[in-house]
């Protein structure tokens, strides 16, 4: 019981501060999404229920629909591009060879970028005009006229999407190359002598085994990369005519261009209700206890 | 036999070819990126694109650090960098510890889900409040205070990460301990932690990068060009003009050193520490 006592004493630092710096901002936050709060207009500050809500869903300018779908499309694709990839990657490097952590090193290299310059790195890649995509492409002759990667509505978010598949495989090639040698051999060989194939093998052996991981990160992920609009903020800001726009980005704009901090916390608000059932319905589906979420 | 020997040789030679289109998809871009560093002006916006500079030049580097006071960014975003993630990495050590000793089941399974929960929060949505707060305070263009807020965005994972780790040493290591005459903080310091050296050297890698990367609440929280950490000073390069690319390029070069380095030693540890601590298998 004593040892209880100094165990609680030294988690409290951690406790205190995310109590200070998270909740009772996240709180006041929480306040706010139900005020007008304008920095323009500070005198003015009362409650006013759900009218930024309404406001946001009755936007006209940038349907709410719209960007729902953007935040969908640009989680679901982002996500399993990421994580088809980044498993590809750990089942090529899985087998030891000469030189595989500097390689591992070269390769999981994007991670520890920052998400801002990682979109500046793409939108010069991408540039219309100077970009060494179109160039490339030009050259090789599969086009004939460059592409505005990031000036066509029907394809910036593409391209969005393809950058934030570049920062993103590591993370499943790292988290899943660890999961993939935890495997113990006896059972790969257990499954050679039933007659399985390695398609079987993959299917019946490996998934099943590293199922954890898979669930646990995939949560993760999918949650990181919806508070992650710090890469359409570099490469596009939500244009053009608002085709790139998510959750987070129109929060950033209500914050950066309008000071609609009522607004912005609005948005903050559903997306915390939307990622909170996310993971509820998520972790029934995949029946994955508490511990696993890590 | 030899169907399965052709077989063996197709699959590698198929395991190389992918391997190296990996490494090309993830190189590349920077490179590019430095190429672009080295160009002179000209060469920047000409076409068609120059690929190999004839006169590589490291002028745009030269004015980083003259023209644009880089250096003093730089310093900024080290102080701030290197003491809240040694701070953060402290704390979630202790806690982490505490987290996976504690008995209390329910407790503890409180605690931890407050920390998990953290994880769904936007950043701009406690953004805004802490600005509010901090500069009722009188107290934006604080390093520290900027520096503390750090600690706080990268400490509820770190401590979850940490409490992995500790979970995976047994305590009747520590009840030995005990019974050859160590109290209880001289068997941490002197059996649990040199155990979980490289789980802690994981938390301090991510929460360095975590944190010499962040923007946002950079931005909101400095206003000085003085106080400006590196992503803010990259952030000012864009103005209404537009980007200029060479000193944009120069600017992100240096600015992914300090990450390189801490991910070229850290390497082992953060593979190691993400996965064996963070993921339970």
């Amino acid at each position: 019981m004593k040892a209880n006592k100094w165990y609680l004493l030294m988690v409290l630092p951690v406790i205190a501060v995310v109590a200070f710096f998270i909740f009772y901002p996240l709180m006041k936050g929480g306040i706010i999404a139900f005020q007008n709060y304008n920095l323009f207009n500070l005198k003015n500050i009362s409650f006013t229920g759900l009218e930024n809500f309404k406001a946001i869903i009755t936007n006209k300018n940038v349907s709410f629909g719209m960007i729902l779908m953007n935040t969908i499309k640009w989680t679901v694709l982002s996500l399993m591009f990421q994580f088809l990839l980044g498993f590809l990657l750990a089942m090529m490097l899985k087998s030891p060879f000469k030189g595989r952590s500097v390689y591992c090193g070269f390769v999981f290299y994007p991670w520890a970028l920052c998400g801002f310059s990682i979109g500046l790195i793409w939108s010069w890649l991408f540039n219309g005009q100077f970009g060494v995509i179109n160039d490339l492409l030009m050259r090789a002759d599969i086009i004939s006229e460059n592409i505005g990667w990031l000036s066509n509505p029907d394809i910036a978010m593409y391209s969005v999407i393809i950058a934030n598949v570049w920062y993103g495989i590591p993370y499943f090639g790292i988290m899943l190359l660890a999961a993939l040698q935890s495997v113990p051999n006896d059972l790969y060989e257990a499954a050679t002598l039933d007659g399985c194939g390695s398609v079987q093998k993959l299917f019946n052996v490996t998934i099943p085994y590293i199922k954890p991981t898979i669930v646990s990160t995939v949560l993760l992920r999918s949650m990181w990369i919806v508070n992650f609009p710090d890469l359409i903020y570099a490469m596009t800001n939500g244009g053009p005519v608002n085709r790139t726009h998510i959750l987070g980005t129109m929060m950033i704009n209500k914050v950066y261009k309008e000071f609609d901090y009522g607004q912005a916390s609005a948005y903050g608000v559903i997306i915390m209700v939307l990622l909170l059932s996310y993971s509820i319905v998520y972790l029934k589906l995949t029946k994955a206890s508490e511990d696993n979420m890590l | 036999m030899s169907v399965r020997k052709i077989k063996t040789i197709s699959y590698n030679v198929f395991r190389v070819f992918i391997l190296i289109l990996f490494l090309l998809f993830a190189i590349l871009p920077l490179f590019w990126i430095f190429i672009t560093s080295i160009k002179t002006g000209e060469e920047l916006y000409s076409i068609p694109l120059v690929y190999w500079p004839k006169n590589p030049t490291f002028d745009a580097y030269t004015r980083l650090f003259t023209y644009s006071n880089f250096k003093q960014y730089f310093i900024n975003s080290m102080s701030v960098t290197l003491s809240s993630s040694l701070v953060a990495m402290v704390l979630s050590v202790m806690g982490g510890f505490s987290l996976s000793r504690f008995r209390q089941k329910k407790l503890k399974g409180w605690i931890e889900l407050l920390l998990y929960f953290t994880q769904t929060v936007p950043s701009f949505m406690i953004m805004l409040p802490l600005f509010m707060f901090f500069s009722k305070l009188k107290l934006v263009d604080n390093l520290p205070v900027l520096a503390s807020i750090y600690v706080a965005t990268v400490i509820a994972f770190s401590t979850l990460m940490s409490r992995s780790f500790f979970d995976r040493i047994p305590v009747s290591l520590e009840e030995a301990a005990k019974i050859d005459g160590c109290n209880m903080l001289q068997s941490i310091v002197y059996v649990v932690l040199p155990l979980t050296l490289p789980g802690i050297a994981a938390i301090f890698c991510f929460a360095f990068v975590n944190i010499w990367n962040e923007l946002f609440l950079a931005v909101m929280l400095i206003n000085k060009s003085s106080k400006y950490t590196v992503p803010v000073a990259l952030n000012s390069f864009i103005s209404k003009a537009g980007v200029s690319w060479d000193l944009m390029s120069a600017g992100i070069v240096v600015s992914l050193l300090p990450t390189m380095v801490i991910f070229g030693i850290g390497q082992k540890y953060i593979v190691a520490g993400l996965t064996e601590g963070g993921v339970k298998g």
